[in-house]
């Protein structure tokens, strides 16, 4: 079963008079369970890319399938409630709430979906912090985490919700390599015991090992699959 | 609830701005108590300054009296007469609305200058006594003399002053004292050259209209305990003594009765009178203007209070509602065709009612103005903290939270600092007002004394006052975060984003 479909999409941005043609035409189906890798240099497109299939941006042309529904006719309210429901976000830097605690970062989406008790909510955070290796650190504040502390927060906050999909554009592009290959490996790990599917992207080639399977992408067209 | 555990950490997070926004709305409940305050403590005292001491609840005038304005006008015509006041009277006992009701002659009299200098002008208040004083107990004070029995002239200290500017004399009552404690100051200063008269010479406009005049001997100065500057404008005398000054006829006399000294006052002729004036103002034609009733110049009434009046003063039951007893007079006086008119003492006491609406209208600005500022203030500093916050905003849009969380989360923040230092300010301004009231702050101006609403500054916080503190409060409060919480609203995940 396809969680992503893409069909010719394209993404333009009108920079002054000059337009920038950041996708020209992408084609992708991700599958269920896959652990996909996007990957390019710098200006190549991926986080438009990624944007387009969380629904945080629209496509200029083409049809964007995410779980199932055609996004491009959404509006707001909706594109909002997918997000919620479907997606997981790991970004590179910001993640977290700064007043909130380990634990209440993590309770977030499932406090804005309101659908379960207060306390199997925290059960089920405290269970995924524990299996992102933060079992001690649940009431700190994230200023008091390191980088790759704050990352493992937000993969367990991506995936609290139990997503179809957890994207992360370049997640481990501020992090130090020992602590950004950690961060993958958990990555990688997840994916395996949940069976939840991730995207993610990167412009270093050496992270290629970790994906099943890896998408390059160069001047917004997708050069090798 | 998730909102408000984020929008209440933020608030200490974000202790520099949370204080400043806290501080102004602080200031602001402030300022709106005390302008709050010193509106409500001006109406009551103004009630109590004017309705106890002079005008009561209701006044009552004759049908025919078009103009309202019937207690402070000096350019209009002479009020319309009430007649046989004797046969209106059960009426207005067996109503059932009135603690108590006094009939009145009103008019503006001329004193001449015997000197031959500027004539002095006032209103006289003719009534009785004994019922007068009961109607408005103890709004007097005596300050020289003695109270008279059932006749008598009883000036008040600010009708003295402006006779004096205006004829250079001053009156005193016979055998007492001259007391400079209410001169003013030119009089002071000529305390030992004064030209000090026991008696005072006043010429009404008759019914007929011939001047006619009266000799009157002073008998006792006075204050008026509240707002002596305007109601020191009333000399007050008997009624029998007025109607005989205005050309009126007492009971039993077929004639005025004058006295030698008048008839010689009297057979001045009016080229003479322009001449004793010393100006060249018509007099005569300024004091002939009224209207004359035929029904006046025939009547001779039987008892006093078959005479001539001008109003009737009324003082409504504490229990009953003005505009309730208004409607009842109304209903009262179409029923049985009596042919006066009720009118409010705001209406009747026109320059006081409006004088008071100018001060009430200028504190509002006031506030209006503060309001203003605070909302600037305000919007200035939510709007840079929600633009600080965009990628934490823009994120948690990313993660799933809708506009409406965020709106949420902004207005509890705002609503909570609000509340904090909103009651705050109000505390401190109840204070304020508590140490006001005890300095017993009092004034002998006049603008100042229409804007304490008497000789005391009491500003009054009652319950009605806090609720629209309150409610101006909150105005301020959703004015302000109104266009910051757009912002905020307006933030999108892309923005976050693109910032990284
Ligand atoms: N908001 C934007 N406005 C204008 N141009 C943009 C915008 N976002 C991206 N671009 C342009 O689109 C192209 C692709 O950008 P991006 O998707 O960020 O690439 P990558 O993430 O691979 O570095 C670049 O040339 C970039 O300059
Ligand atoms: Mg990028």
């Amino acid at each position: 079963m396809n969680i992503v479909a893409i069909e010719a999409l394209t993404k333009d941005y009108s920079l002054d008079s000059t337009t920038v043609h950041a996708l020209r035409g992408v084609d992708l189906n991700i599958k269920s369970g896959e652990l996909l890798s996007v990957m390019g240099p710098s200006g190549s497109g991926k986080t438009t890319l990624l944007n387009i299939i969380g629904c945080v941006d629209t496509p200029t042309s083409g049809k964007v399938e995410v779980a199932g529904t055609d996004i491009g006719s959404l509006k707001d309210k909706e594109l909002t409630d997918l997000r919620l429901r479907k997606i997981g976000f790991i970004f590179q830097t910001f993640n977290l709430i700064p007043v909130l605690n380990t634990l209440e970062n993590v309770e977030f989406p499932l406090l804005l979906m309101k659908e379960q008790s207060a306390t199997d909510i925290r059960r089920k955070a405290k269970d995924l912090l524990h299996a992102v290796g933060l079992g001690d650190h649940l009431h700190h504040r994230p200023a008091e985490l390191s980088g790759g502390q704050r990352q493992r927060v937000a993969i367990a906050r991506a995936l609290v919700t139990e997503p179809a999909l957890v994207l992360a554009d370049e997640p481990t592009a501020n992090l130090d390599s020992a602590t950004g290959a950690s961060i993958l490996d958990l990555m990688v790990q997840m994916n395996q015991s949940l069976g939840t599917t991730f995207l993610f992207s990167t412009h270093d080639p050496d992270v290629q090992k970790y994906a099943q399977r890896i998408v390059k992408i160069h001047d917004g067209l997708i050069q090798d699959d | 609830m998730l909102a408000l555990k984020i929008a209440w950490r933020n608030i200490f997070r974000h202790r520099g701005k949370s204080l400043v926004i806290g501080s102004i709305l602080a200031l602001g409940a402030l300022l709106l108590t005390l302008g709050n305050s010193v509106i409500s403590g001006m109406e009551k005292g103004l009630e109590k300054s004017v309705v106890e001491s002079f005008t009561g609840d209701i006044i009552l005038v004759s049908q025919d009296q078009i103009d309202d304005n019937v207690i402070l006008d000096m350019a209009g015509k002479p009020l319309e007469d009430i007649f046989r006041y004797d046969t209106i009277k059960p009426y207005l006992e067996n109503s059932g609305l009135f603690t108590g009701f006094v009939p009145a002659g009103k008019d503006f009299v001329m004193a001449l200058n015997e000197h031959g200098g500027t004539p002095g002008f006032a209103f006289l208040l003719g009534i009785n006594f004994a019922d007068w004083q009961k109607v408005f107990p103890d709004n007097l004070e005596l300050l020289q003399g003695q109270w008279p029995q059932s006749t008598g002239l009883i000036i008040p200290s600010g009708s003295l002053e402006i006779l004096y500017t205006t004829m250079g004399t001053w009156f005193s009552p016979p055998h007492s004292e001259l007391d400079s404690s209410f001169m003013p100051k030119d009089a002071k200063e000529n305390y030992g050259n004064l030209r000090v008269q026991n008696d005072i010479v006043f010429m009404g406009h008759s019914a007929t209209n011939t001047a006619t005049d009266i000799r009157m001997t002073v008998d006792a100065v006075v204050k008026y305990k509240a707002l002596n500057v305007i109601w020191g404008h009333f000399i007050l005398t008997d009624i029998n003594s007025y109607r005989q000054s205005m050309g009126y006829f007492n009971q039993d006399e077929e004639q005025e009765e004058i006295s030698a000294e008048n008839l010689a006052l009297l057979s001045f002729d009016s080229d003479n009178l322009d001449a004793l004036f010393g100006n060249d103002m018509d007099f005569e034609e300024m004091f002939s203007q009224e209207s004359v009733s035929p029904e006046k110049e025939e009547f001779v009434p039987k008892t006093e209070e078959a005479g001539v009046y001008q109003m009737i003063f009324t003082r409504i039951k504490p229990e009953i509602n003005r505009q309730a007893a208004m409607d009842s007079l109304n209903r009262l006086f179409a029923q049985e065709d009596i042919p006066l008119r009720p009118l409010t003492w705001q209406t009747a006491s026109g320059v006081i009612g409006s004088m008071s609406i100018l001060i009430k209208a200028s504190l509002n600005v006031f506030v209006a103005f503060l309001f203003f500022v605070a909302i600037i203030i305000i919007v200035n500093t939510l709007s840079m903290a929600a633009l600080e916050r965009t990628s934490e905003i823009g994120m948690m849009r990313a993660v799933g939270a809708r506009k409406g969380f965020i709106a949420r989360m902004f207005m509890l923040e705002t609503g909570v600092l609000a509340f904090v230092f909103g009651n705050l300010g109000v505390l401190l301004g109840f204070i304020v007002v508590l140490v006001i009231r005890s300095l017993n702050i009092t004034t002998d101006n006049d603008m100042l004394q229409l804007f304490f609403g008497g000789d005391t500054f009491n500003p009054t916080f009652g319950l009605a006052d806090l609720l629209l503190t309150y409610a101006q409060l909150a105005a301020v409060t959703i004015l302000a975060a109104l266009y910051p919480i757009n912002i905020a609203r307006k933030i999108t995940p892309l923005d976050a984003i693109s910032r990284e």
